[in-house]
């Protein structure tokens, strides 16, 4: 079993690790037929994992839901909308519309979806307001500079802030393009590096968390 | 309890008040200030419009509806250039839950400018996948989407025409209001199958992808409700993102004010505690 559990799993990851980064290099068509079949592989697997997804959401909320742990309610809530879109969209067949007339799934979307979507984004700007309002603070030297290219940026994104200081505009730019790219650049860089690591290291099996720590 | 300490434990709810007011004044009473035009959002344009008619043009709308403020009125205004430019537009989605907002953005836009659906147009919907469908388009279009979004086989469609993978897309944007979005769009597609590229995303998200754009990787950016009324500008054609300007002038400035005022009390109320304890060791 420990065969099966932990050489196979480590094995399959090594070779399709080390001839995928190599394909990468090979414009032959084989190469790129053998790429083919995996990315369709890939998609299949994606569907699956939804499916996957699907079921342990269901799994975990009727849990909640059979033990009334606190919170259930909004479990048993979950439940129902999951349980009612997931019937009405097969009812629709998936489609938000037919022939410019609305489907029943494409009401749930149209009238429910989206207004709640949009509701919890747009709230964020009250409560950015509130924050930005309770911590934002030149306490350091630091928060200061943070501070004054927030509100540079802030003035220079918009028309009334380059409307009242005409140079806002210009400063934000250079603000984005000089010193936030430079610092995002670095930050993209180290991150890159450390991806690359620990790829190399899950491929030659020196980094196994991936394979779970089951029983053996 | 000084004025200063007082200020700074003002109750939340008169920010939300302010910011409340603040928002929905500019929108019902509004200014039109103008708007200047960034490089960023040219780079877009300008490429748009030096494409030749019948051009390969691949809109991505990568996002949900909780970004449909910034992000529509970018995908509204991008579909309306390429339309008038003739350009044959295949139009997708990597957000399994932005298929519907997809949908109805490009069939409301195509209908506006009197275009057909698998003759000057084709929403192919959404994939499993995430990154995977990249890689796929790039080997083979019709592999990642046998039909489109109506369910008609995608070969053999007029828009679709000597389009066999990425490679013979000439331009494509990507719209992204996270993952996958325009950073991916580049790592898995431009990178290797070699098309121009160009993004748009949230405003929240435009500083992350400056890098991309400082080193050529995608050739223009519109960034926010700021990015799409330059859009509208460069098009003139007043939209809801130059509506929605005066109002997202007022609540920065609002920020701004209320951000200077909690300084100001903070650093009153500092100094007061510092007095009173220098006179009480005294």
């Amino acid at each position: 079993m420990i065969f099966l559990r932990r050489q196979v799993p480590l094995l399959i990851t090594l070779i399709t690790g080390i001839v995928f980064a190599a394909q990468y290099y090979v414009p032959h068509p084989a190469s790129e037929q053998m790429l083919t079949s995996v990315t369709k592989w890939l998609q299949i697997i994606g569907g699956f994992a939804l499916v996957l997804g699907v079921s342990s959401l269901f799994h975990v909320h009727a849990v909640k839901i059979r033990r009334k742990e606190a919170g259930w309610g909004y479990s048993f809530v979950l439940y129902v909308s999951m349980v009612g879109t997931i019937a009405v969209g097969l009812w629709s067949n998936g489609k938000e519309a037919v022939d410019g007339t609305m489907t029943a799934f494409g009401w749930i979307y149209n009238f429910m979806m989206v207004p709640l979507q949009g509701t919890m984004f747009a709230i964020l700007a009250f409560f950015i307001a509130s924050a930005a309002y309770r911590s934002f603070r030149a306490r350091s030297r630091e928060a200061a500079v943070l501070l004054i290219a927030a509100v540079i940026v802030m003035m220079g994104r918009v028309p009334l802030g380059e409307y009242l200081i005409p140079i806002s505009g210009d400063l934000s730019q250079w603000i984005l393009n000089v010193l936030n790219a430079s610092v995002r650049r670095a930050i993209l860089i180290g991150v890159s590096l450390g991806t690359i690591a620990l790829s190399i290291k899950i491929i030659f099996g020196l980094e196994r968390s991936y394979l779970g720590g089951g029983k053996e | 309890m000084s004025f200063s300490e007082r200020m700074l434990k003002i109750d939340r709810r008169i920010i939300f008040l302010v910011i409340g007011v603040c928002t929905l004044l500019p929108l019902l009473y509004p200014v039109g200030l103008p708007i200047k035009i960034s490089n960023e959002v040219r780079g877009v344009y300008d490429h748009i419009e030096s494409l030749p008619e019948g051009s390969v043009f691949l809109l991505s709308l990568d996002f949900d509806p909780a970004s449909k403020p910034e992000l529509q009125p970018q995908a509204i205004s991008l579909l309306r250039h390429a339309f008038k430019k003739n350009l044959r537009v295949v139009a997708m989605t990597l957000w399994v839950s932005g298929t519907g907002l997809a949908d109805q953005i490009i069939t409301q836009v195509a209908r506006e400018m009197g275009k057909e659906s698998g003759k000057d147009y084709v929403f192919l919907g959404w994939s499993p996948g995430g990154t995977a469908v990249i890689i796929n388009m790039g080997q083979d279009l019709y592999g990642a989407f046998p039909a489109d979004y109506n369910g008609k086989p995608t070969k053999g469609l007029p828009v679709l025409q000597h389009v066999a993978n990425l490679r013979d897309v000439n331009y494509a944007v990507s719209l992204g209001a996270g993952r996958p979005g325009v950073e991916e769009w580049y790592v898995f597609g431009r990178d290797k199958y070699k098309f121009e590229l160009g993004g748009g995303c949230t405003g929240v998200m435009a500083p992350g992808l400056y890098p991309l754009l400082r080193s050529g990787q995608i050739n223009g950016l519109i960034g926010g409700l700021r990015g799409a009324a330059e859009y509208e500008t460069l098009m003139d054609q007043k939209g809801r993102a130059i509506a929605g300007m005066d109002a997202q002038s007022a609540t920065h400035l609002a920020i701004i004010v209320l951000v200077i005022m909690c300084n100001l009390f903070y650093f009153s109320s500092r100094n007061r505690t510092r007095l009173q304890g220098q006179s009480g060791a005294h």
